[in-house]
């Protein structure tokens, strides 16, 4: 394992940046808006209002067991094979979403620039070069993600820029959509987009320090629900209200709708390049993290040659969807709705039970 | 050894990249496309004007014999399968990515059907929401052949540049597919297509009392040049063209509408202390209009719109001394504040009393009423709201200028 502890704040904040901020240009807001309508983009702040104090706790919970990551901490408190069971879940978890989460990006890929090719093809090329990324090592991926953050960033802010003469403010009006209490159900029952946050914690010891991964992950975070919340707005504002839920792809319609004068008037291709680059990092980190957990369950301290096989698996069951509607619409969503209340309410569970055993009193 | 074939390995997954690979010269840009209804339902008639990529570019000595574009029309059910039958004779695969704009014909606009030929253009990823509908009088294979720009040979620079231009000064409205689809499934307001003609309009004759914005496509006076026009609007209402729109009426509703931009325009008017003359000035808006709207659910709505406008007065043939004299110039802006609130009230009466909806995009200011949807939607626009409401324009005149001249010449001292 190629890992040495040697990451610092800002590599940890960009991973955590890529693999829960650049969920604004994916189907996420299609997703959201089926039931909220124009009043989706509020959806992600009650998210992450009832996912963020789990989340706070998880990491006060590690900074009292110290030198432990997310899996130690959950068999060193709920016992070695209740933990394991609990864990593995997680990896469940992780899987799934890696798995439907990485078809949906092929699938806009293939929809939006290849589509004469095959799905399968553009899946596999797609995965083999996650696996590459992957092999690096974890540092390696922190430093890229570092390094690519401010570019991926700078063609997303292009793009913002070049769509606020689109926007029509008064289309998030009427405010709460089809309804405030659909807006509430739907914001806990899709609390689990924010999961990702917990499954990096299983890179907890990989910072310098383990200050600096809190730090960094609780900033990017907040930074990640602020880009969220700022596209997903800029959404309700191009598209309208009954047109929101019709569009799968928002911020490739939005690409493509902009141009940067008279001359440069196909220009999707330039930011493609941005958004391709982010969507492999995310997917190299994402992948590695789910080995890196299925390996800390199993006690494979050299989980790296896993990430053959799980890249396999991915492709293989990412392909088992009939068409990318099912796989948004119907088997995200469940996940969605699965996942969230154990995101939400495990954490609790587990800083009552260490409370009682008595040692959180150290 | 082993490096080798990971090299080989490796070009492979490269090679991978070509699957779409097409190349410029294998594919031909559609730059507009036409749609035309055909005697069988559920059938249309697709025109696609190809550009020949080598005309006006400096590489393209040899193909100067070329012409600049060709033109095909084929029957299909919608755009993209017919593009298909159309490659039956067009040797190059036909590209969508380049489109600027959908021709509809008068006839198919105005037919029920027109949304179900029109909606598989925002599925198709090639067709890109900034696609500029127009709307033509006459078939639109005929508007595409007709079309003949005598300037500008390339036709992707001839329609940005006309669109553009007209687009600026307000006597066509902007028509971006994106537009259409936002109002159309907003259901709440009316849409304005872009309308053109290529052919003389039998009224052209009459056409030429008419002051220079008084007119649709087709009846404008002209001699030379392309036969094409570009003027004034279709009036879409739920998918369905209703009614006509002259350049006048559009630059109204471009001064109405917050989400439409107007730069300036020039414009006449019969003099105020001399009728026999046209007195002409450029009107300008530095600032949107400011509309507020007060809604009663049991009364009328109240909607106050205040526009603020600056004006420089460009010619002034009656010779009457404006620039010195404070009270004449007071007698000006009233005459052309009263004018403009005249033209404004007449377009608002016909919105509401003919077509019972707004083309000026208003629902929007009343959508913070509501706090959802179905609230929004029972309240209904276009139905109770909007031709019910008791509409005031107020137009405020922020400058007054004259032009660099500081006075015309003295008539009497000239002819003495």
């Amino acid at each position: 394992m190629q890992n040495r502890g040697l990451l610092r704040m800002k590599e940890i904040l960009a991973m955590t940046l890529i693999i829960v901020g650049i969920k604004f240009s994916d189907s996420t807001s299609s997703l959201m808006s089926q039931q909220a309508q124009n009043g989706f983009w509020l959806i992600p702040l009650i998210s992450f209002v009832c996912i963020f104090p789990g989340f706070l706790l998880m990491l006060y919970l590690l900074k009292k067991y110290k030198d432990k990551n997310l899996v130690e901490l959950i068999e060193t408190i709920i016992g070695k094979w209740a933990g394991k069971l609990i864990c593995l879940l997680l990896f469940i978890f992780a899987f799934l979403t890696l798995t439907l989460d990485s078809r949906n990006y092929v699938e806009q890929i293939k929809q939006l620039y290849f589509q004469e090719s095959p799905t399968d093809t553009v899946y596999y090329i797609f995965f083999i070069v996650v696996l590459f990324g992957a092999k690096k090592g974890f540092e390696v991926i922190g430093f890229t993600s570092w390094i690519t953050l401010l570019f991926t960033k700078a063609s997303v802010l292009i793009v913002f820029l070049l769509i606020t003469g689109d926007m029509v403010l008064q289309r998030i009006f009427p405010i709460f959509g089809q309804g405030l209490s659909i807006l509430l159900t739907e914001g806990v029952k899709k609390a689990s987009i924010f999961a990702e946050l917990f499954f990096l914690l299983i890179a907890y010891q990989s910072a310098k320090s383990t200050s600096m991964f809190r730090k960094g992950s609780i900033i990017a975070s907040i930074i990640g629900l602020f880009e969220i919340l700022l596209f997903f707005f800029v959404y309700v504002c191009v598209f309208d209200y009954n047109s929101i839920k019709k569009i799968a792809f928002p911020y490739h319609d939005i690409t493509q709708f902009v141009n940067l004068g008279q001359f440069f008037t196909n220009i999707e291709t330039f930011f493609m390049v941005f958004w391709l680059l982010a969507a492999f990092l995310k997917f190299i980190i994402f992948i590695y993290i789910t080995s890196w957990i299925f390996g800390e369950i199993f006690a494979i301290r050299n989980f790296e040659p896993l990430l053959l096989p799980f890249s396999f698996l991915v492709v293989m069951i990412g392909l088992i969807p009939l068409n990318s509607v099912i796989n948004e619409l119907v088997l995200r969503e469940t996940l969605l709705t699965i996942m969230s209340p154990f995101f939400i309410i495990f954490p609790f569970i587990l800083w009552s039970i260490a409370f009682f055993k008595g040692d959180l009193k150290q | 050894m082993m490096n080798k074939l990971w090299i080989v390995f490796g070009l492979l997954i490269l090679l991978t990249g070509c699957y779409d690979r097409i190349e410029l010269e294998q594919q031909s840009y559609v730059i507009a496309m036409g749609i035309d209804k055909t005697e069988n339902k559920g059938v249309y008639a697709f025109t696609y004007q190809i550009a020949n990529p080598e005309v006006g570019s400096a590489a393209g000595q040899g193909g100067s014999n070329e012409p600049a574009s060709e033109i095909v029309t084929v029957h299909g059910a919608d755009i993209l399968s017919a593009t298909y039958t159309a490659n039956s004779f067009v040797s190059k695969k036909i590209t969508l990515d380049h489109t600027r704009i959908i021709v509809i014909s008068e006839e198919l606009a105005r037919n029920p059907d027109f949304i179900r030929v029109i909606q598989s253009a925002s599925r198709s990823p090639q067709i890109r929401r900034g696609v500029q509908l127009v709307v033509s009088k006459e078939k639109a294979s005929e508007f595409i052949n007709n079309n003949q720009p005598v300037m500008e040979q390339r036709p992707h620079k001839y329609f940005q540049f006309m669109l553009d231009r007209a687009d600026q000064t307000g006597i066509i409205p902007a028509a971006s597919l994106h537009r259409f689809f936002q109002i159309t499934e907003g259901d709440a307001d009316l849409f304005l297509a872009i309308y053109a003609s290529t052919k003389k309009d039998k009224k052209q004759e009459q056409g030429k009392n008419k002051l220079e914005d008084e007119y649709i496509a087709g009846q404008i006076p002209q001699l030379g040049g392309s036969p094409t026009q570009f003027m004034g609007a279709g009036v879409f209402k739920e998918g369905k063209m209703i009614d006509t729109l002259d350049g006048e009426e559009v630059r109204i509703v471009h001064i109405l509408d917050n989400t439409l931009e107007l730069n300036n325009y020039l414009t006449t008017m019969p003099d105020p202390f001399d009728p026999e003359f046209q007195l002409s000035y450029n009107y300008s808006q530095k600032q949107n209009a400011k509309v507020d709207i007060t809604y009663h659910q049991d009364k009328p709505t109240e909607i106050d719109v205040l526009v603020p406008f600056q004006i420089e007065v460009i010619a002034i043939p009656s010779l009457i001394r404006y620039a010195h004299d404070q009270e004449k110039q007071d007698a000006l802006e009233n005459a052309i504040t009263k004018r403009l609130e005249e033209k404004t009230m007449e377009i608002i009466k016909k919105a509401q009393e003919q077509y019972k909806s707004d083309p000026f995009y208003w629902s929007l200011y009343i959508r913070h009423e509501f706090t959802n949807i179905k609230q929004y939607e029972k309240a209904d626009w276009h139905k109770k709201i909007f031709p019910n409401a008791e509409v005031n324009v107020t137009y405020q005149l922020d400058k007054l200028e004259f032009g660099k001249m500081l006075d015309d010449s003295n008539l009497d001292r000239v002819r003495d």
